[in-house]
């Protein structure tokens, strides 16, 4: 009975541990080993050469990703300083466009879904974004509403992501996604 | 003897072992939900699904794009090869297609169609022929999902491109 009961609790405390350490580590969606600045990214999301952690990472974070020739997805979950992206905080995406036929950003609430808000707004892209006069871009995210280009983050006190995709990315940020210039995320003010 | 270094190992090399296990089996596992949510809608494998555009209130596939409209098809070519139609509009414009282990195995965009219309036969191997001497693609798995993104250049085009987007169809050959 004692033999027993140590096994089980052997195999318990291994499920935990094991199921917990995966699911921990695939927590932060996408990600990816390739930094510019805050924004992440693989390599190999959606190629038959990624690691059996890219496809789990895909899977939780990035169901049905295309391959990195044909779309690259960057995924940021801090601003420009490192600290984490909170929905009760304003930022400033400050950029100009990539290297790409069309590009997109949209926030996503912790749990990979778009967030809650009445205004149904949850990105802006290279058609829809209003420019400076110099071409570049400032996009707004946070829960109180400010002019021009703004994705509100809600009402709610969690953490959020924010994912730049390139579709039909430039051949030198294909080779090279870390080389290419992308937006700054600056923390502004936070309500608590 | 002291036997608790034994139990401390055993127990931490078990628990590698189900690490493992949850990283090889997690993208299956989610694929096969996926496919078999969009299955339930559509009506079954090999039907396209023409869902509404991505909403908060959209709780399918994570991290959707709004800026898209997508038709999905669940694929099952182990009894027969799939014909996969579709127009294509002058927007952005793709057709993936995903293995059971989240693999993007194919892409072509509206540039590389390079055509108003598209035809291609999904299939186990190389030796389908389609009605039309259309290209064949291999399916590394007989199970997976198709998907047509097209994005909504403007609101005037929206209409439109939804209409096209409907006109995107997989049916067994």
């Amino acid at each position: 009975m004692k033999l027993f009961l140590k096994l089980l609790a052997s195999f318990v405390v291994a499920l935990v541990l094991g199921v917990g350490s995966a699911l921990l580590l695939l927590r932060g969606g996408l990600g990816g080993t390739t930094a510019v600045g805050p924004w992440m990214t693989s390599d190999v999301i959606g190629s038959a050469d990624a690691d059996p952690y890219t496809r789990a990472r895909v899977a939780v974070g990035g169901l049905l990703a295309l391959n990195r020739s044909e779309t690259i997805y960057f995924t940021a979950a801090t601003d420009s300083d490192g600290e984490t992206l909170r929905m009760q905080c304003s930022y400033k995406i400050v950029g100009s466009d990539p290297p790409a036929r069309w590009w997109s950003i949209t926030a996503y609430a912790a749990d990979h879904y778009l967030i809650p808000n009445p205004q149904d707004r949850y990105s802006y892209g290279g058609n829809t974004v209003a420019r400076e006069d110099d071409g570049s871009f400032v996009i707004s995210a946070g829960p109180s509403e400010s002019g021009g280009n703004w994705i509100p983050t809600g009402e709610g006190d969690g953490t959020f992501t924010l994912t730049l995709r390139l579709y039909n990315p430039a051949e030198e940020a294909v080779r090279d996604p870390s080389g290419i210039a992308l937006p700054r995320i600056a923390r502004e003010a936070c309500l608590r | 003897m002291k036997t608790w270094p034994m139990w401390i190992a055993g127990t931490v090399v078990l628990a590698a072992v189900f690490h493992i296990l949850t990283i090889f089996a997690l993208p299956y596992g989610i694929m096969d939900r996926a496919m078999a949510g969009i299955a339930a809608q559509a009506g079954g494998v090999n039907k396209p699904l023409y869902p509404e555009p991505a909403t908060a209130a959209v709780r399918g596939i994570v991290r959707p794009s709004p800026d898209l409209l997508y038709t999905a098809c669940v694929y099952d070519v182990g009894a027969r090869p799939l014909r996969i139609t579709s127009p294509v509009p002058d927007t952005y414009w793709s057709l993936s297609m995903f293995a059971a282990n989240t693999d993007n195995f194919f892409v072509v965009n509206d540039r590389q169609a390079n055509a108003g219309s598209i035809e291609i036969i999904l299939a186990t191997d190389d030796t389908a022929k389609g009605g039309n001497g259309a290209p064949v693609v291999v399916a590394p798995s007989s199970r997976g999902i198709i998907l047509f993104r097209s994005l909504i250049a403007s609101d005037e085009e929206r209409a439109s491109i939804d209409a096209m987007r409907r006109q995107s169809d997989c049916e067994p050959l």
